[in-house]
């Protein structure tokens, strides 16, 4: 069973998904966060698959939809990345308040692994960040997402001049806030080392380059996810689902 | 939630809460009886509920601020409604539409239905308007279609036409053909199964093409349907439809629009707003109202 609900600030609220523990309360919170774009929708049921497996491992489980994407409101033009970390403090709170947990676990997939760790560092209550495929930072993720709309473009061969233009001011066919941009240039990856490292694990596949996070302890799952080339295919893979739940139900 | 113009309710109903949806009621609409048409937005293919790149959080919102209500729902075995065990899909998507016309209804009082889907979403809109006499709208995005006499010969006209522009212009092209040969390569090396979340699909057969678009004339209801670059192996003239259905009086309900250059899940936004666009002009025309 799980809850839906709203929650956080009037003008942005955060769409959430509450999984109660199945079996004995281990009093463990997880936070699930998504990674965003199109990485949102190809993960949108592995990680529910994962939330409902952590419940019957007898964990709180609360998944979000940052705001201005999924079931969340907020425009995404106006958002900013400060906005992206609050939800996470905000969603970590309102699962403490739902659960009564005082231990929390955090999951950041790709580009959220980047806001997890940034505030984890504004929380006290944080006992362990799992990080799935982390971005090395955010320039490079801007590459990336800029790389992707160069190509989805060159599927689009009716398109004018001016209109390629504009649509490559695009970052993987969303158009972005300046201050949002601004925001993930600044984003470097000394924001996993300011966690500490006996409280980071990461998850990665066999398509992620050189790992972002040094010292950090890793569990390889042999699986491409692709995620620069395929915007729209499912992620289903059995061992990355065990390989997530490993890392976050381990002691 | 609530903001201005709408209230958005997640909602767990059908039989032991198994299927999920979030109902975006409008606050703006007039409290004139009978009710407008509510929208149903099903899920397509794979995808969950948001449908693709959003589109359906954004038209749900959008529909609201002109007055009309809509359920945005995740069927059987698709994003946070877990699969019913022992049906076949379609005997699945059948059941889990008597428990979204059952809580429509406990939601919304009783309103007409206008049923809108995407790909194998259209297809299950099909099937399911038939036998629901409160449907009065379908919006059908890629739906199956026959090829009528004039197909080919526009298919090799198309064809030669699309070739003439690649050889006018290859620097354009070239980089495009260089990516999807790597992509396939790449693919063609990986032994895990990739799973195209929206191309999953049981078309509905032409006789319950036919009987739909019948049953919505009979209601006086209008049919909504967009073909993109997607349907050009079935599909490449606006009034196609309406000729293989040869459905009485199908001009004066049914609109058909044809995007050739438009990619299947609306990955521009240019094209996203442009379909948003259509439809919410296309709702804002009146409809038969429900007298029950």
């Amino acid at each position: 069973m799980h809850e839906a609900f709203f929650f956080g600030p009037a003008d942005r609220q955060i769409f959430a998904m509450y999984h109660p523990p199945v079996i004995a309360d281990k009093r463990v919170l997880t936070v699930i966060c998504p990674p965003l774009f199109a990485e949102f929708n190809r993960t949108h049921s592995i990680l529910r698959k994962l939330a409902v497996s952590l419940a019957e491992h007898g964990q709180h489980v609360l998944r979000i939809d940052f705001s201005g994407t999924g079931d969340s409101f907020g425009n995404l033009e106006e958002l900013t990345i400060s906005d992206w970390v609050d939800d996470i403090a905000l969603a970590v709170q309102e699962g403490r308040d739902l659960s009564g947990c005082t231990a929390v676990r955090i999951l950041g997939v790709r580009a959220s692994a980047l806001l997890a760790c940034k505030s984890a560092t504004t929380m006290s209550n944080v006992e362990r960040l799992v990080l799935w495929d982390p971005v090395h930072d955010g320039t490079e993720y801007l590459r990336a997402l800029a790389r992707e709309q160069v190509a989805i473009l060159e599927q689009h061969h009716h398109l004018g001049r001016a209109q390629r233009r504009d649509i490559l001011q695009n970052y993987r066919m969303y158009s972005l806030s300046d201050g949002m941009l601004e925001e993930f240039h600044g984003f470097d990856n000394g924001v996993y080392s300011s966690v500490p490292k006996n409280k980071l694990r990461v998850v990665s596949t066999s398509s992620a380059g050189e790992l972002p996070v040094q010292g950090a302890s890793q569990n390889v799952v042999k699986f491409a996810c692709y995620w620069e080339t395929n915007t729209e295919g499912l992620i289903v893979s059995q061992p990355v689902l065990e390989g997530l739940s490993q890392c976050l139900t381990e002691q | 939630m609530s903001d201005r113009a709408m209230t958005e309710v997640p909602l767990q109903f059908g039989e032991g809460g198994r299927l999920f949806g979030i109902l975006t009621v409008s606050d703006v609409q007039s409290s004139d009886l009978p009710k407008p048409p509510a929208f149903v937005f099903l899920t397509a293919g794979l995808l969950h509920r948001v449908g693709p790149h959003r589109m359906y959080v954004r038209l749900a919102r959008e529909l609201a601020q002109i007055g009309i209500n809509s359920l945005r729902v995740d069927l059987a075995g698709i994003g946070d409604s877990p699969p019913c065990p022992d049906l076949t899909y379609q005997q699945s998507v059948a059941a889990d539409y008597v428990e979204i016309s059952s809580v429509l209804e406990s939601q919304l009082g009783p309103a007409p239905i206008v049923l809108a889907g995407l790909c194998s979403g259209a297809d299950n809109v099909i099937r399911l308007s038939i036998s629901d006499p409160r449907v009065v709208g379908m919006v059908l995005l890629d739906p199956v279609c026959c090829k009528d006499d004039g197909f080919r010969k526009r298919a090799v006209v198309f064809s030669a036409k699309a070739f003439a522009r690649k050889s006018m212009e290859p620097a354009r092209y070239l980089p495009w053909l260089k990516r999807r040969i790597g992509a396939r390569a790449l693919l063609s090396n990986d032994t895990e199964i990739q799973i195209d979340n929206l191309t999953l699909r049981v078309s509905p057969t032409q006789e319950q093409m036919r009987a739909a678009f019948e049953s919505v004339r009979e209601r006086d209801g209008r049919v909504l349907s967009v073909f993109t670059e997607y349907a050009l192996r079935y599909y490449n003239h606006i009034g196609q439809m309406g000729r293989v259905l040869g459905v009485e009086g199908y001009e004066q309900n049914c609109t058909e629009i044809f995007w050739p250059h438009v990619e299947h899940s609306y990955q521009l936004e240019s094209h996203r707003r442009r379909l948003i666009d259509e439809i919410i002009s296309w709702a804002a025309q009146p409809m038969p109202k429900l007298s029950i």
